[in-house]
């Protein structure tokens, strides 16, 4: 600080007569704090001006480190809360052989590499949890590979499709049905030689079944195409 | 220039001293005091249900076993909640039209479960099997209380740890043969003292006191 910061009304002559009007105890350190000028002021108030930014800065070093200790420090506070009620949902109509807090175990197949591999998969009140090999199953004798053990968690996939849907919009099956009887209806004069469905390598005799069935029923000539 | 500080400086600091060592001696105590108290606990509290379920009228005017609804508490960790088909197996004829019973028929009639507030809620760090404890000669009454003269339910006991630990260091009184299980209000036929350790022995009862037969 400098003179420079002193308004003209503060010259030498007025303080002094500040000075002489007060009473009692009354420090200064410096002529500019007995001048209380708003520059001063302002200067005290932000006493390290090149870091008083930081408070504002959201993604201040400074504030983050505070924030995070502070919430590392309290986040122990959180187990003095009682805890949530909790609700019990029991069945309406319990399914036969479930028993609550017991798995059950599914005897399933996979597909892979064109084969099946015989699984079980374990089962907590409708939800699988752990997929191991069958024992029963000539494929697998109760072992997997790492591709069935993994699979457990395409089930949980979120990209993994909920709902029918048409360019994006989710549709009702009733939807599906009629666009494809509308579309096999188009094809009825060429006999369903125009129809192609894609899928991958299908190793499941029931979806086999499935497509040769809709094949048999709506048109004779519909093909089935995979990719090779 | 004077001092600093004032003579009564010196008291000030004395008193906040102490005073911030008892306050945090007392936030201490409350928050023991707290953690045991039955607003933690939940201990007979009672808690509002979807529509009021009178276990009294069920055992003792009915005489139900509790197992005709808590099925798999003999074989699972769970004791299990019956499903709305085990309500109407009774209710489809009695008090049929009721309109306190139209929860559970409109959850028959529409296919949505009835959503119950647990009242014995553990901690969901702590893994309790209900099967092995009947196996050993624990009676649902040790733990649940009369449940025979409850019109509400409610919990019994704090389901504090100490509480746990108290039993599985010294279970002999708590045990009774395997026929009485549910039987409420059971007084032994012979002195407790006698039948308890006659009991563990039969049913090779040790109950684990180590920290990971419960917090696995």
């Amino acid at each position: 600080m400098n003179d420079a910061t002193m308004n003209d009304g503060d010259t030498i002559e007025a303080l002094r007569a500040r000075l002489e009007a007060t009473r009692g105890r009354q420090y200064w350190r410096s002529l500019e704090s007995l001048a209380e000028t708003p520059e001063f002021k302002e200067f005290l108030h932000r006493e390290f001006p090149q870091n008083a930014s930081e408070w504002l800065d959201p993604v201040g070093r400074r504030s983050f480190l505070k924030l995070m200790g502070a919430s590392l420090a309290l986040a122990g506070v959180s187990a003095c809360t009682r805890q949530p009620d909790e609700q019990i949902v029991p069945y309406v109509r319990q399914p036969e052989e479930e028993v609550p807090g017991k798995p059950l175990f599914f005897a399933t197949a996979m597909p892979m590499n064109g084969a099946g591999i015989g699984l079980l998969v374990e089962s907590h009140e409708g939800r699988p949890t752990k997929i191991e090999g069958n024992p029963d199953h000539p494929s697998s004798r109760g072992a997997t590979d790492l591709f069935a053990q993994a699979s457990i968690l395409g089930l949980y996939d979120p990209d993994r499709s909920r709902n029918i849907t048409n360019l994006g919009d989710i549709r009702p099956f009733s939807a599906f049905a009629t666009a494809l009887q509308d579309a096999l209806k188009v094809q009825e004069t060429s006999q369903g030689a125009g129809i192609r469905i894609l899928t991958e390598t299908v190793a499941s005799p029931t979806q086999r079944a499935a497509s040769s069935r809709l094949a048999s029923t709506s048109t004779r000539n519909m093909r089935s195409t995979r990719p090779t | 220039m004077p001092q600093i500080f004032r003579r009564s400086a010196n008291t000030l600091s004395k008193v906040s001293i102490f005073g911030l060592l008892s306050l945090v001696g007392g936030l201490i105590v409350l928050a023991i005091v707290l953690a045991r108290s039955s607003y933690v606990t939940r201990q007979e509290i009672f808690v509002e249900q979807p529509l009021q379920f009178s276990h009294m009228h069920h055992v003792t005017d009915d005489g139900i076993d509790c197992r005709y609804c808590h099925t798999s508490v003999e074989t699972s960790s769970f004791a299990g909640i019956p499903p709305t088909k085990t309500c109407m197996n009774c209710h489809a004829v009695l008090f049929a039209n009721a309109s306190f019973l139209e929860p559970v028929r409109a959850s028959f009639r529409d296919n949505k479960p009835l959503h119950w507030t647990r009242v014995h809620d553990l901690p969901d760090f702590v893994y309790f099997n209900h099967s092995i404890h009947i196996k050993k000669g624990v009676g649902c009454e040790t733990c649940h209380g009369r449940v025979d003269q409850m019109p509400l339910i409610y919990q019994q006991h704090s389901l504090l740890m100490e509480w746990c630990i108290d039993c599985h260091k010294n279970p002999a009184p708590n045990l009774r043969p395997r026929s009485e299980i549910t039987t409420m209000g059971y007084r032994p036929a012979v002195d407790q003292s006698i039948l308890g350790p006659q009991l563990m022995t039969e049913y090779n009862v040790n109950p684990p006191i180590s920290c990971s037969t419960c917090h696995r």
